[in-house]
């Protein structure tokens, strides 16, 4: 495995580890450059967002989320791909959950356009000064006798490959689980069709 | 337990379920589908941890004080797996057990959590400020009454209490229960060196070794082993060197060794002599002047060898160079030791060996000695210590107790630990201020001339305990005074600014060289080798040594290469794995010869009582052929009376039954001892072994190395020895078989039915096991255990044969009857993923099955448990969850080290190794994602990849070109019961040996 | 017809039905004694269990290599017991052989009971009882099917359709002797063996439907006593260990199981008989010619185990004959004997008359035919103590947990055939009848 050129330097992932650790560790945070914003300008021909006020995102799908997080906003309106948040998922086999820096490099400069979103914002600017990352509540969830390798399944899958399990993201305003993704015969289904492996330690290992 | 350590905890469960699916504490949970509620986001992502991919830094491996290079396998920011570093010239990327079993002294959960004060036998937590103030100004007000007392060296931190100590004035004393005092003393005698030699087995032809434990636990194993495998493993080109063993017990280097003789206690500096003289007449060469003059029949004598034995012995070493001599074992370190290291370097010294396997000049990691210690045990014992710092170092274990250490210890007034645990010593102490684990820490070690290696904080401390650098400099700016020298900002800084002071590559700056250091875990230059000039051979002074007491025993403690001094018995894996020369598991015993069995009328199991004039201990009794009927040896490391809960209450301390140390060094081997057995007093041994003999199965092949040589197959080899029936198929029934099999799993050429899909668009993988190299000292086992998330049974469960070591050390006894030498034959027995596999049809539900890449898929969600396969598994390598064992053993924060790639298997399903078939997923989905095929060698088993002689070849076996497939067409490959076609991925190496190979005859079995 | 009845009771129909219906007369303390007894077994049992599937079969003495022990020992046991049941009352039916008329009701019943008590095995012996259910072919999601080339997958079915089989064929035989019973009851009773007897009048036309599907349902059976336990024997003879890796198995099994469920008949029909009173209609005649299929049997047995350690010898396979050897020599040697002696030489002893027509002889020697069977099934579980590789053996080594379950399961089988002798006819009313010359003159009160 690609262990040599993995080998680090300790004084990086010290600072790095306690940054993510540590709540209340300064220095690293002055150490990571913060991410620009890269909001494509294509952002006129998709849909415009309409307005939903924390207090109606009860009557959307999905669990409630401690920050009214819209994807339709950010996947769709303004077409963010989904790897540049969750981008981890094209070379891991684990999607990770973008950091809270990930999310500020933008808020620090994006407000929101109306009240209800900047209520959110602030939401999200509140905790990263207090060091506190936001409990996100979890939609997805694949049994720990399952391995499912992202990274593989987004490169074989090309562009929609999220799309396909995870569905049109890009139209939810409140995510909500689309596929039971711990359904084994969707899985074998889709394999089926693709002809690919049906081995049990494909994913049982 | 402070509400801050509680936190501590919490963090490291919040950075295990880090946007992951299958982080270790959650997957304990096994098959559920139950979910984690809530995603925790990193605030910042450090760059190099992503979710689900492996991190590696170097560091260094600190569980002795041989100092092998270490690469640490890191998960969401939590260590789950140790591995060598190739690059490091000590092990070269490999690890022994002790080094893979480091894991589990960082997620310990006895370790300390915090600063805490003694305050009349009662701990309580106190703050760090408070634990710094209160060691400054007890430091302040010591002075001259400042003594610290360290383990062995252990690179700049040595450095840094001998300077600390010496501001005040005080004394520093490293001390090392198996440092190598008596080899340094006769090097300063015979050739005025006051080190510790360093040797080179990769290079001798022949190997003598007079007692010294070279693969248990006698100076840096793996280092040793490496060597070894080299020149004693076969190789067609380069034949093999002969290993010779003179000591009373057979160690495991003994049963490596081609020939093992049982000499007398104490007469192995008559014999090195006696070997030399003939020796010099051989070579013609004049003896060097003053050396004592020894004959063959005064050696016959004291050894109870032939003369005529010797004398072919000592023929047979001067034939060849070079050869290699080695003495100074821990079993062999009685009052006579540096005599006998000093007979053995003039042995050296006349084979020309001196420069050529022996080098000075590296001068390897040792302590200051038992003089130095014993005299700050008096300067404690006359008051003069105000304040004891202890580091590294568990004198009150580790020292006879007739040395009355503890005693002196009571009368110091102020105490202080830096121990990660609460150790016999620690426990006496006033304060505690816990060091961190390796693991977690900035630091270096010199384990040698030549060898810097760097430890780095791979991850946050498991507890909030802080490095006794840090707490020293800080306690140092507040004692100010003599101290205030010491003004470095923290640890990592005086660290760093000794490392700039290191002589370095002028095209380097400091921080660069820094850097490359930490990637490579060190700077490695050649050894500084420095010849010796001129030999006083008049030193070596030949009186045998004084062996005190009475009694028809003499009493032996051996360093168990497992538990070594003592200190790894707090860790599960350690105890769990079968001792590799008895294969007992989990509590202490005494070895005994069969005839002084049948004398004392003692069967295995019942209770022995050991008397000496300094005490008696109780253990259960373990028949052992290699060993003097008129010796008794005992495993050190057990009978701990603190050190955690899985060291305590473990057995005796034979060191009890020793005599105070006289002199300079400890003589381990210095007492007799009466034994009797223990009325009605019975107790199972925990061992794992259930026939001793392989009853001519050709389960452990070996043959000649004349027949080797040849290149004759096993069955060649056996026919040739003219055997009444030799241990594997008949031409006929190979030839009745193929038929069979043409139809069943098809031909080599690829055409008719196989099983799986073989035909070689998927890999086959497969591995070879050279039995030649194996020397059974278990890295593999232990590695395993660290890989697959193996979780230990206890010793009730070993009891009842449910251990599940995935890939066990199979020891048979050959010979052993009427006169005939005992050998041992090791057997690596992992599962054999055959082609034609047992298991697979009898599971009604397919949880057992054959990939198309030719494992035996074992789906662990899918079994219900019937238990068919493991009925029908001929070598037995299928190990059952009877109870929820993963949940039971990995307490918190065990949890922590758990593999996320490996599932942790629930109660009630079969589980068997896998090939590491995680690891071939990941190397696949990589292959995948880069486009680049997975390279031969690249990707190898936790097993192979551990295995310090190199025995074990994990790969391709459709690739032409792989290693393993070139290996397995060695002629001395072979499968186990091959007879009964189940067609065996796994092909193994016979074993080499320097003689007719013992043959075991059916029937010849022992009932246990 | 009569001829073939030695000792012909001179008794009319309405004796008959008077007898066998007062069988079913209130209880007395005795019965009530035993049943209680049988259901405090039980409850051991299901206690055990519970334990076991809240701790883990570590509960039990498992000690690998041996992987199954008295689990399924116990269970090939009871399935053995079923088959003379079945072969009395299906097989000797067919043969129209006298004398099994009036003990075939009693031993189908020990047919039902002792599958029901051996269906239970299967769940409780697998590491995660509650996913049994994934051993049953059922349409899935994950297009998922059992292992079909699975010997315990043959098992499954074989057991399931033992059950059902032989289930049907009791209730089905039941029917004209529930109809009289019905007929002398009263209350719910009344009202449950109505349902029962399905309307049964006892017209001609009834009659002719029953006698026919009677036998067919008997044809259905007969094979299985062969079937079954052939495919139980299976389960071993299909794997690799040496000691169960035999031709021999399917026979030997047979035999061994109706030689079992002939000495289980002995075992209660002895005591039944006098509790209930029926030794004017279960005779000395029956037992004689039970005793004889036993000796039959038995002497297959001994020409078994003899031929298992001549092949074993003859083979010259080592690992073979290191299993014989232990067997017998073994640390397990008392097994061994424990299973040779009774089954192979305590059998002998019926060749003499006196002692097959002596109840007290006959139930001692039914007692360690019992012993023995059981042991003949734990001697070749414990095969798996030594096999291949000698590094791994160990012996086999029960705990308190087999025990408990060994007990709850002859509680669970005592319970159901004490609960049926008290509620159905133990003997067959119209088959004795039918050995009874027809009256000169009508008996009335009953057609």
């Amino acid at each position: 495995m690609m262990r040599k050129s993995a080998l680090l330097v300790g004084g990086a992932v010290a600072s790095g580890l306690a940054a993510a650790v540590l709540s209340g560790f300064t220095g690293a945070t002055t150490q990571q450059d913060p991410a620009a914003p890269a909001a494509p300008s294509a952002a006129a021909s998709a849909p415009p967002a309409y307005t939903i006020a924390a207090g109606d995102s009860a009557f959307l799908k999905g669990p409630k989320q401690p920050i009214l997080f819209r994807h339709d906003i950010h996947a769709g309106q303004y077409q963010i791909t989904c790897q540049y948040c969750h981008y981890t998922a094209g070379y891991s086999s684990e999607p990770g959950i973008p950091s809270m820096q990930t999310c500020m490099g933008c808020h620090l400069i994006i407000a929101g356009a109306d009240s209800s979103n900047q209520k959110e914002i602030s939401k999200l600017r509140d905790a990263w000064n207090a060091k506190q990352p936001v409990e996100w509540v979890r939609i997805h969830y694949v049994a720990r006798h399952v391995h499912f390798p992202h990274q593989r399944h987004v490169k074989g899958m090309g562009p929609n490959a999220c799309a396909t399990c995870h569905g049109d993201v890009a139209r939810m305003p409140q995510v909500w689980e689309v596929n039971d993704v711990n359904n084994m015969g969707w899985c074998i289904n889709c394999h089926l069709e693709r002809k690919v492996t049906r081995d049990c330690t494909a994913c049982h290992y | 337990m402070s509400d801050n350590d509680q936190k501590s905890v919490s963090r490291r469960r919040f950075l295990s379920v880090l946007g992951t699916t299958s982080a270790g504490a959650a997957v304990l949970s096994g098959c559920s589908t139950e979910k984690v509620e809530k995603l925790i986001p990193y605030l910042v992502q450090s760059e190099d941890q992503v979710p689900g991919v492996a991190t590696w830094y170097a560091s260094t491996c600190t569980e002795c004080s041989a100092g092998c290079g270490l690469h640490v396998r890191t998960r969401e920011g939590r260590a789950v797996k140790l591995e060598g570093n190739p690059e490091h010239p000590v092990n070269a990327g490999k690890l022994c057990a002790r080094g893979q079993a480091g894991l589990q002294g960082l997620y310990n959960p006895g370790r300390v959590k915090g600063p805490m004060r003694n305050s009349g036998g009662t701990w309580t937590q106190i703050t760090w400020d408070d634990a710094i103030a209160l060691l400054a100004q007890q430091v302040g007000a010591a002075g001259a009454g400042l003594a610290v007392l360290s383990g062995a060296p252990r690179g700049s931190f040595t450095g840094f209490l001998a300077d600390w100590t010496s501001a005040a004035g005080g004394r520093l004393v490293r001390w090392e229960p198996f440092d190598q005092t008596p080899l340094r003393l006769a090097s300063k005698r015979v050739f005025g060196r006051d080190e510790v030699p360093s040797h080179d087995f990769a290079k001798a032809k022949y190997i003598v070794s007079f007692g010294a434990d070279f693969l248990d636990a006698w100076g840096p194993t793996v280092e040793h082993q490496r060597g070894f495998a080299e020149s004693h493993g076969f190789s067609r080109e380069g034949g093999m060197a002969k290993h010779v063993y003179f000591a009373p017990r057979a160690s495991l280097t003994g049963l490596n060794a081609d020939e093992w003789h049982a000499i007398a206690p104490g007469s192995e500096a008559l014999l090195a002599l006696a070997m030399a003289w003939v020796l010099l007449g051989e070579r013609g060469i004049a003896a060097p002047e003053g050396a004592p003059r020894v004959s063959l029949e005064q050696a016959a004598e004291a050894t109870g060898l032939k003369a005529e034995e010797i004398a072919r012995l000592a023929k047979e070493f001067a034939a060849v160079r070079p050869s290699l001599a080695v003495a100074g074992g821990i079993g062999s370190q009685h009052a006579g030791a540096v005599e006998l290291c000093a007979a053995v370097l003039l042995l050296n010294y006349a084979a020309g060996n001196i420069a050529e396997t022996v080098h000075f000049g590296s001068d390897l990691d040792r302590g200051d000695g038992q003089a130095a210690f014993a005299s700050l045990q008096r300067a404690m014992d006359e008051g003069q210590v105000k304040v004891l710092l202890v580091h590294e170092a568990n004198p009150v274990y580790a020292a006879p107790r007739a040395g009355k250490f503890g005693e002196a210890l009571a009368k110091v007034p102020f105490k202080v630990s830096t121990s990660l645990y609460l150790d016999e010593t620690s426990s006496q102490c006033d304060l505690i201020i816990p060091g961190l684990h390796a693991l977690e820490r900035w630091d270096d070690a010199h384990p040698r001339a030549g060898v810097w290696g760097l430890m780095q904080p791979v991850m946050e401390p498991v507890y909030p305990n802080r490095h006794p650098g840090d707490v020293l400099l800080a306690a140092s700016q507040k004692a100010g005074g003599v101290f205030a020298k010491f003004s470095a900002a923290n640890w990592e800084a005086y660290l760093k600014a000794r490392w700039a002071a290191m002589p370095r590559p002028s095209d380097q700056d400091a921080s660069a060289f820094w850097r490359a250091a930490l990637a490579r875990g060190g700077v490695y230059v050649p050894e500084p080798l420095t010849p010796v000039k001129g030999v006083v051979a008049g030193a070596v002074s030949v009186e045998p040594p004084a062996i005190e007491g009475t009694g028809e025993f003499t009493l032996l403690p051996y360093a168990s290469s497992l538990l070594y001094d003592g200190r790894g018995t707090n860790k599960p894996w350690l105890l769990e794995t079968p001792d590799p020369v008895t294969k007992i598991t989990w509590h202490a015993w005494v070895e005994l010869h069969p005839e002084a069995a049948a004398k004392l009328d003692v069967k295995e199991g019942e209770i022995l009582r050991v008397t000496s004039a300094h005490g008696s201990i109780e253990a259960p009794a373990y028949i052992y052929p290699g060993l003097r009927p008129d010796v008794v040896a005992v495993p050190m490391g057990f009978g701990h009376t603190e050190y955690g809960e899985y060291a305590k209450g473990r057995g005796a301390n034979y060191l009890d039954l020793l005599g105070p140390a006289s002199g300079e060094f400890m003589p381990y081997l210095g007492t007799k001892v009466t034994v009797e057995r223990v009325p009605q007093a019975y107790r199972k041994v925990a061992k794992t072994e259930g026939n001793t003999r392989q009853l001519g199965r050709g389960i452990a092949e070996a043959m000649p190395v004349a027949f080797a040589a040849k290149g004759l197959t096993v069955e060649e080899a056996a026919k040739a020895a003219g055997h009444p029936r030799h241990e594997i198929n008949t031409e006929a029934e190979v030839e009745a078989l193929q038929g069979w099999r043409d139809g069943q799993v098809g031909r080599e050429d690829g055409k008719g039915r196989r099983l799986g899909n073989y035909a070689g668009e998927h890999p086959m993988w497969g591995m070879t096991i050279d039995l030649g190299k194996c020397t059974g000292c278990s890295a593999c086992s232990t590695a395993c255990y660290a890989e697959n998330n193996i979780p230990w049974v206890g010793e009730d469960q070993v009891l009842r044969g449910r251990e599940l070591s995935w890939i066990r050390i199979e020891r048979y006894w050959e010979g052993g009857t009427d006169g005939e030498p005992v050998e041992a034959r090791f057997v690596p027995m992992p599962c054999q993923h055959c082609d034609n596999a047992p298991c697979e049809p009898v599971c009604p539900v397919y949880a057992a099955y054959h990939t198309p890449d030719g494992l035996n898929g074992q789906v662990y969600n899918r079994c219900v448990g019937t238990r068919y396969c493991a009925n029908n598994c001929p070598y037995k390598v299928r190990y059952f969850n009877w109870h929820a064992y993963a949940q039971k053993a990995f307490v918190a924060p065990f949890e922590l080290q758990l593999n996320p790639d490996v599932v942790v298997r629930a109660r009630g399903v079969m589980e068997k190794c896998t090939f590491c078939v995680h690891r071939i997923r990941g190397a696949q989905h990589t292959a995948k994602i880069t486009g680049a095929p997975i390279k031969d060698g690249e990707l190898t088993t936790a097993c192979a990849q551990a295995c310090p002689s190199g025995a074990i070849v994990f790969g391709d076996l459709n690739d032409p070109n792989s290693r393993v497939r070139q290996v397995a067409q060695d002629p001395r490959g072979y499968h186990i019961l091959e007879d009964i076609n189940v067609r065996p991925a796994i092909t193994y190496l016979a074993k080499v040996v320097h003689r007719e190979p013992a043959h075991a005859a059916p029937g010849g079995e022992e009932h246990h | 017809m009569a001829v073939a009845v030695h000792d012909a009771p001179t008794q009319t129909h309405a004796d008959v039905t008077r007898d066998v219906v007062a069988t079913l007369a209130p209880a007395t303390k005795g019965y009530y004694l035993l049943l209680f007894g049988a259901v405090g077994l039980f409850l051991i049992g299901a206690i055990t269990l519970l334990l076991i599937v809240k701790e883990g079969l570590g509960l039990a003495g498992y000690q690998p290599p041996v992987f199954w022990s008295v689990f399924i020992t116990t269970f090939v046991f009871w399935v053995g017991i079923g088959h003379a049941g079945t072969l009395i009352s299906a097989i000797l039916y067919l043969f129209r052989s006298p004398w099994r008329t009036a003990v075939y009701r009693a031993t189908e019943a020990m047919t039902v009971f002792a599958v029901m008590t051996a269906a239970l095995f299967p769940i409780i012996h697998i590491g995660r009882q509650w996913i049994f259910y994934w051993l049953l072919p059922y349409p899935n999601q994950r297009y998922l099917w059992p292992n079909f080339k699975s010997p315990l997958m043959w098992d499954v079915f074989a057991i399931g359709t033992y059950f059902t089989v032989s289930t049907s064929f009791l209730i089905f035989g039941l029917i004209p002797d529930v109809a009289a019973v019905r007929d002398k009851a009263t209350g719910w009773r009344k009202t449950v063996y109505s349902l029962l007897s399905l309307n049964w009048q006892g017209t001609d036309n009834q009659w002719r439907h029953y006698s026919r599907a009677y036998l067919y349902l008997a044809a259905l059976a007969a094979p299985l006593v062969l079937s079954v336990h052939s495919v139980v024997s299976w389960d071993f003879a299909s794997s690799l260990i040496p000691g169960w890796h035999g031709t021999i198995f399917a026979p030997y099994f047979v035999a061994g199981a109706i030689y079992s469920g002939v000495g289980m008949v002995f075992t209660l029909l002895i005591p039944l008989r006098k509790y209930l009173k029926l030794e004017h209609m279960i005779t000395d005649y029956h037992f004689d010619n039970m005793a004889k299929l036993t000796l039959f049997t038995g002497t297959i047995l001994f020409y078994a185990y003899g031929m298992e350690y001549f092949v074993a010898w003859y083979s010259g396979n080592t690992f073979e004959q290191t299993t014989f050897f232990r067997r017998a020599f073994g640390p397990g040697w008392w097994a061994g004997w424990s299973m040779i002696i009774p089954n192979a030489f305590l059998s002998q002893l019926l060749w003499f008359r006196k002692i097959r027509t002596n109840l007290t002889s006959l139930f001692v020697i039914s007692i360690f035919i019992n012993i023995g069977m059981w042991f003949e099934r734990y001697v070749i579980i414990q095969s798996l103590a030594n096999d291949y590789v000698p590094y791994a053996w160990d012996q086999m080594n029960p705990t308190w947990a087999d025990w408990g379950i060994l007990a709850g399961s002859f509680g669970w089988f005592g319970m159901w055939f004490l609960l049926f002798a008290k509620n159905f006819p133990v003997v067959a009313i119209q088959e004795i009848k039918e050995f009874i010359p027809m009256p000169r003159k009508r008996a009335g009160g009953h057609h």
